[in-house]
């Protein structure tokens, strides 16, 4: 009888997917810019043309950490969490974007906002009487963001950070540590360009620096220059890999930037890329031991950023406070589960930023979910935090008040993305279950759900360019290494007519109503929703049940095109392009079509 | 061969022993736990459902080919261990095995162990009795007592799974699975299952009743960890279908298909063939005392024989739309498991939702019409009517491609699987269509191709997290390892059957926050000890029982009362579940007892029986509080057997003629199908000999000619099912379902192979024609020889519900 050979019994040898270690030695990033354009997405509003592809090399193991070639494909070593790469992109002026740039979209309107993406011509009318207001919208608002409540105010002892407050405003203060000499064993190497100085002075102010985590390194990027590919600095961390990492908009400056990095060690770095200095926070996770999911700078704050942690917990840190040993503040805090084993839904706060204690780190310390909290967002008013978890649940909470307002339910598997409309009426979440969610807050409901992806949505943004009061444009990615394209207007929502054309004095104004109507409102509204078995809810919490797959609408792609050969990490709208990165590191342009950018002044992001 | 087996014994034994003790010898206090051991250390009393037991499977040889034992990787057995195992964590699957038709009581089992290890006195059934005094886990007994004998046996049933050429590096690596899997034989106890049992089921020996047999064993057995070794198992399978009698390695899903049909038939014969007994036996006492028993078991079970429906079988409806004169016909179609084609970078829904996308039959695919009465183009899709409560997906890594149809390769697209899944291709009148799944088996593929590697399965335990199930071997795992087996272009190890089962939302969260909770006191207890920031999951693990409350409470009352407890909060959780669980407790008296509890899963009659080691004061407390308990139920089970009986007797007579009436047309039909059969295998045959004549190049017109011909056939087998009259299709295509047994539903993109031209043989019915082409896939694999399902079985995969062609 024919019998074959017999194989190994753990297939070790040359088969197609044998375990690689990786490159072992330091390879350089590289560019190609494709010399034809058949990479192209095809939308409505034009074409969408490949600039560049950008590929950050892969970083070799560290020495001390020799690959382990484990012949064994079911080894139980628990592997550290990983993430894809991310970006995070910072523009040194203007100096404020984040504010003025939810409103970019007038400038974007009146340069000619192609009619496509309107549902009929009559809108395009209130569309365009709209437009003066808009930007006394943003004007309104950016006098009204100044009115926002910041975090932890009335907390005489926040106030005063590390007991003294700097000299000189201007200057801003730096880390402690120089991250070049470094003694360190979290910090593997550091390899500065050799000529950075003067690529710094060379550097076009409206041009992007990027941060890009790969494996284990962290990379500044110019991506305003030709030669972006070579790093300004590329920072090798021993083991921890970043997976998150945020720029502050508030501190940033010609010779400032303020970056925090999120370890998967737990650690977190501020890191200050100009005078290649850091500090590290949660130093072997003397706060909380578990990976970073998610970290960014709180709106408007020069010192205080959030972290999310694998735990489920988030914490707010002070990028100039030490550590200390957290004990729970509020030890009675019910978090043990009563007799019957179930716990109400709730945010419980273990530390709070009215806390008379603010020597020391942490800031702020809320246990929300009880699994791995995969990614948050800010509203755009700076007033609430979107947070999905690994759990498939959806929280809105008022962060200023550290309350827990909303929890919502994916259809099923973990939430893993979430991002908020400009005009933050909306809140869009990718799932494990290949959907994109929109949510609108005003009715606190789902209002679609968008199929189209072949695998976990892993990011979603709003493009802020073609977004306007009724009609949105959404990306997303995903694990099937597709960028997709998704428009939705108002009227498609099937909304009450009345709320979608209420008068448009300025749209802050309405935000805030709106807030405020979640806050105060809700409870009447939707109380009748809570109908959830956890009855012991508490009062302002509003646990929404799954939505039936019936009786929620379905909404296709406009465009669905596949980008990369690698699942897709992360995506941005800029005013020029859309942006996406893969797990493997290839970060791609897309040029938006010509006749859009027509007329304007040049894009930002040259390639020239 | 016996001296080659005396130098292999000669050459292991005496190193296998060393190779253990010497690592034990190094601390001989406290000689190193497995995680497993650690995991259970803590354990209360063993539960009687079974759930907190955790067996490897040996990794048994096929006597079959002893020949060949000069290649050291012969046929090995993962792929019925993956299958078997998973499931057996299926609670309400596990329920049904061991208490169909009856559950044996746990007396006759443990007679039936100690008998067969009498008989076979070389073989290690069980640990010795001494052991009895300590802890089932108690290290002592399991590395001086059950070794020698465990070592023996490995040497004289089965060779190592490696070779033991001096200086092998794995079996000395005490992280490698080879040693492992060595320890755990090692350190027993092995429950050899060579055995049956069916007789006491009152059942034929079959592949159901030997499962029973593995399954009841484990329960009865008195340790918490072991391994079995499913001898009898595998004999009954190789003399049940030949293609699992071949040396090559084969395939878990259809394993799986196979077994899970297997029982069906044995399952529904069942009734029958006691009721054919009974109508049989002469007018003695004896056989009136028998008809009674078979009578009462059948009436009691009668409803009960459809389990496995109830549990793995859905409903897809196929919606075909002929383009030419819009009509729409449905038919629907049973499927035990779901068998969805691959993509690179996609997830298991949007595989889902790809097999149900909408297909056009066109060119050589044509739909034939009745309304138009002609080949049309059309346009088809299937959709989930009836949502399974436990629902396998097999996905399809095994695949000819491009032009190379002779061998099968291994597709190692990265597919990603969620913990927690809903179907999104139901249909609009679908009971329950957001019905929410939980993953608890995945059966993994390691290797690069189809025909060599391994199986193993991780699993989800009712309250012990995910383990890892590698033959002997059973490893608690972290959660997250679950991903590790998405597949990918460096992955060897892909996840191929992935079992979900209906789940609650409330049991979803209560899990979630168990293991939040779990995590956390985790970290608080690592914070005194400062430990590396990764999570050392056993002790999360363990931590989690802590949390559950079922083990770990230190106290012995709390013990005793803990499983129970359990049981209970388990029992609500499948309360949904378990509909056909509960049955009329009326069986012959001296089985009164029993039956009282047979049906009853939760009873703790078993806990009774059960021998518990060590008996401490507040456990035989609790037995008799048991015993009491027992008795009012027997005696009040009495009051209603005698009301019982004599309704049962004015029953039985009009059963009795229902059946034998039925039973007679169930033979007409299997013979009518045992003809089609034979000559089915014959025009295959024929077929298959012109085909081999036939050149490459002409490879199409063969493929056809095979496909006129097995299309031809299931027409006419519809035909006279249908010509039986309508009410009866019911009945047969139940009673020849058995037979044929229910495929799993596998798509093709596109049904390539189809003749428009041909079509005349299952013209009169278009469905026949489509079944045809569903099988394509299946039937090219069969036309490679491959062994894959034998033609006769594949024939009629599908359960054809009626055809509606408005």
């Amino acid at each position: 009888m024919f019998v074959l050979p017999p194989p190994p019994r753990y297939p070790a040898g040359p088969y197609p997917g044998t375990p690689g270690g990786g490159p072992l030695i330091e390879t350089n990033n590289t560019v190609t810019r494709p010399t034809d354009n058949s990479n192209q997405l095809v939308v409505g509003e034009g074409t969408y043309v490949l600039r560049d592809d950008l590929y950050l090399a892969t970083p070799p193991p560290h020495p001390s950490e020799a690959p382990v070639h484990n012949p064994n494909p079911l080894a139980t070593t628990i592997a550290p969490p990983s993430a894809g790469t991310k970006l995070s992109l910072v523009a040194l002026s203007p100096a404020q974007p984040s504010q003025p740039r939810l409103y970019r979209l007038d400038t974007a309107n009146s340069s000619g906002l192609p009619p496509s993406i309107q549902e009929s011509p009559h809108e395009w009318n209130s569309q365009a009487s709209d437009a003066g207001s808009h930007s006394a919208g943003g004007l309104t608002r950016s006098a009204q963001g100044s009115q926002t409540p910041a975090f932890g105010e009335g907390n005489p002892s926040l106030s005063l950070p590390n007991g003294k407050e700097s000299k000189d405003p201007l200057k801003k203060r730096k880390p402690k540590s120089s991250i070049v000499k470094s003694n360190s064993s979290f910090v593997s190497r550091v390899i500065p360009h050799e000529s950075l100085s003067k690529r710094l002075q060379e550097h076009d102010p409206k041009g992007f620096f990027a941060f890009a985590n790969v494996n284990r390194a962290l990379q500044w990027l110019d991506l305003s220059m030709t030669n972006k590919d070579e790093h300004l600095t590329k920072v090798l961390f021993t083991k921890a890999h970043a997976l998150c990492h945020d720029v502050n908009q508030v501190t940033k400056g010609p010779t400032h930037i303020d970056v925090i990095l999120g370890f998967s060690t737990g650690d977190i770095i501020w890191y200050e890329p100009m005078s290649q200095k850091y500090a590290r926070i949660n130093k072997n996770g003397n706060i909380n031991r578990t990976p970073v999911s998610d970290i960014k700078w709180l709106p408007n704050s020069e010192n205080l950023f959030i972290a999310s942690h694998a735990d489920g917990a988030l914490v707010v840190y002070d990028k100039e406070k030490e550590d200390a040993v957290f004990v729970a503040e509020d030890a009675s805090a019910p978090d043990l589960p009563s007799q019957n084993g179930e716990r109400k839904p709730s945010l419980t706060v273990r530390k709070s930023v009215n806390s008379r204690n603010q020597k020391t780190n942490p800031v702020a310390y809320w246990k929300v979910s009880n699994s791995k909290i995969n990614a948050f967002s800010f509203s755009p008013d700076c007033q609430h935090l979107a947070v999905v978890s690994e759990d498939g649940s959806f929280r809105i909470i008022d962060y200023l008040k550290e309350k827990l307002l909303h929890l919502f339910y994916g259809y099923y598997g973990g939430l893993m993305c979430v991002c908020w409309s400009p005009d933050g009426r909306y809140v869009v979440t990718g799932s494990q279950d290949d959907l994109v969610s929109i949510w609108s807050l005003e009715d606190s409901m789902l209002v679609a759900r968008c199929q189209g992806h072949n695998s976990w949505v892993t990011a979603v943004a709003f493009d802020p360019w073609r977004c306007d009061e009724r009609n949105y444009r959404i990306g997303s990615v995903g694990e099937d290494c597709q960028l997709l394209l998704w428009d939705f207007s108002v009227g498609m929502l099937h909304r009450p007519r009345a709320a979608s054309v209420r008068q448009r004095n300025s749209i802050t104004s309405a935000t805030l109503q709106m807030a405020r109507s979640r806050t105060d409102g809700s409870l009447s509204r939707f109380r009748s929703n809570s109908n959830l078995t956890t009855a012991t809810v508490d009062d302002e919490v509003n646990v929404h049940p799954v939505d039936g797959k019936a009786r929620t609408p379905f909404l296709p792609p406009v465009m669905s095109k596949k980008v990369d050969d690698h699942p897709l990490s992360w995506l941005a709208f800029e005013e020029d392009c859309i942006m996406t990165a893969c797990n493997n590191g290839h970060i791609k342009t897309w040029d938006r079509p010509k006749e859009a950018a027509g007329g304007e002044d040049a894009p930002s992001l040259t390639s020239t | 061969m016996t001296s080659f087996f005396g130098r292999f014994k000669a050459g292991t034994s005496p190193a296998n022993p060393a190779a253990n003790a010497a690592p034990l010898k190094k601390d001989p206090n406290a000689p190193q736990p497995t995680p497993l051991e650690r995991l259970l250390a803590d354990a209360g009393p063993i539960r009687a459902d079974g759930s907190d037991k955790f067996f490897g499977f040996e990794n048994v040889i096929m006597p079959g080919c002893r020949s060949c034992l000069r290649l050291v990787y012969c046929v090995l057995t993962p792929y019925i261990n993956s299958i078997v195992q998973s499931l057996y964590y299926s609670a309400p699957f596990r329920e049904h095995v061991i208490s169909y038709p009856t559950r044996s009581p746990p007396e006759t089992l443990q007679r039936s162990v100690s008998e067969s290890a009498v008989a076979l006195p070389k073989i290690n059934t069980d640990v010795p009795s001494t052991n009895a005094q300590n802890s089932a886990l108690s290290p002592k007994g399991r590395d001086s007592l059950s070794l020698p004998n465990a070592a023996a046996r490995r040497g004289l049933l089965s060779p190592p799974a490696l070779p033991t050429s001096p200086g092998v590096k794995p079996e000395e690596n005490k992280d490698s699975p080879e040693y492992k899997k060595k320890a755990a034989l090692a350190a027993g106890p092995v429950l050899a299952m060579d055995y049956e049992n069916s007789s006491a089921y009152g059942m034929s020996e079959s592949l159901f009743t030997s499962l029973k047999d593995i399954f009841e064993a484990i329960i009865a057995h008195k340790s918490r960890i072991g391994v079995v070794s499913p001898n009898k198992f595998l004999e009954v399978l190789r003399r049940e279908n030949e293609m699992f009698r071949t040396p090559v390695h084969h395939d878990a899903h259809e394993f799986l298909n196979f077994l899970l049909n297997q029982v069906v038939e044995h399952v529904e014969q069942f009734p029958k063939q006691r009721l054919r007994e009974a109508g049989e036996g002469d007018s003695g006492a004896l056989a009136r005392a028998m008809e009674q028993v078979a009578d009462a078991t059948s009436t009691s079970v009668a409803n009960n024989t459809k389990w496995v429906h109830d549990l793995f079988e859905g409903t897809l409806t196929s919606e075909t739309r002929c383009l030419t004169c819009e009509k729409t016909s449905q038919r629907d179609e049973a499927f035990l498991d779901l068998s969805v084609d691959l993509e690179q970078h996609s997830s298991v829904t949007s595989c889902l939702r790809k097999f149900s996308e909408e297909e056009m039959l066109c060119e050589r695919d044509k739909f034939h019409c009745d309304n138009c009465g002609g080949l049309q183009e059309a346009e088809k899709r299937m959709k989930v009517k009836r949502l399974p409560r436990i629902l396998a997906l097999h996905l399809k890594r095994f695949k000819y491609i491009g032009g190379d149809l002779q061998r099968l390769h291994k597709l190692f697209h990265r597919v990603v699987y969620p913990y927690y899944l809903r179907l999104f291709n139901t249909t609009e009148d679908a009971e329950d269509p957001d019905r929410i799944y939980e993953l608890y088996a995945v059966v993994v593929h390691i290797g690069g191709g189809p025909y060599h590697g391994h199986y193993v399965s991780i699993i989800k335990t009712q309250d012990r997290g995910w383990l890892l199930f590698d033959d002997e071997m059973v490893e608690p795992v972290d959660k997250s390892y679950v991903r590790n087996f998405f597949g990918g272009e460096n992955v060897l190890a892909c996840a191929y059957v992935l079992f979900y089962q209906e789940t609650t939302l409330e049991a979803m969260q209560k899990e979630q926050e168990a293991e939040a909770l779990a995590a956390e006191q985790q970290a608080s207890s690592t914070a005194e000890v400062p430990v590396p920031a990764t999570t050392s999951e056993p002790t999360a693990t363990l931590l989690k029982q802590d949390v559950n409350g079922t083990a770990g409470v230190p106290n012995g009352l709390a013990h005793a009362a803990t499983p129970q407890l359990d049981l209970d909060s388990d029992a609500s959780s499948f309360a949904v579940l378990n509909h056909a669980v509960t049955a009329p407790p009326a069986l012959s008296t001296e089985n009164t007892n029993i039956a009282a509890t047979t049906n009853q899963p939760l009873d703790h009659t078993h806990t009774v029986s059960v021998p518990v080691p060590a008996l401490s004061p507040k456990k035989s407390k609790h037995n008799l509080s048991s015993f009491h308990l027992k008795k009012d139920k027997s005696g009040k089970s009495k009051e209603e057997k005698e009301r019982k009986a004599a309704e049962k007797a004015a029953e039985k007579e009009r059963d009795k003629e229902a059946k034998r009436e039925r039973k007679e047309k169930e033979r007409e039909v299997k013979e009518s199908i045992k003809r089609q059969e034979e000559e089915l295998k014959m025009a295959l045959a024929a077929s298959k000999l012109s085909a081999k004549t036939e050149e490459e190049s002409r490879r199409r017109e063969a493929q056809s000619a095979e496909k006129d011909v097995s299309e031809a056939d299931p027409g006419r087998e519809k035909e006279k099912e249908n010509g039986a009259g309508t009410p009866t299709v019911g009945t047969f295509s139940k009673a020849s379902l058995g037979r044929f047994g229910r495929g799993s539903m596998s798509f093709r993109q596109k049904p390539k192979f189809w003749p428009g031209g041909k079509e005349k043989g299952g013209g009169e019915e278009g469905g026949a024609g489509e079944d045809a082409e569903h099988d394509g896939e299946e039937k090219e694999k069969e036309k490679q020889g491959k062994n894959r399902f034998s033609l006769g079985r594949k024939k009629s995969t599908f359960l054809h519900m009626g055809s509606s062609g408005s």
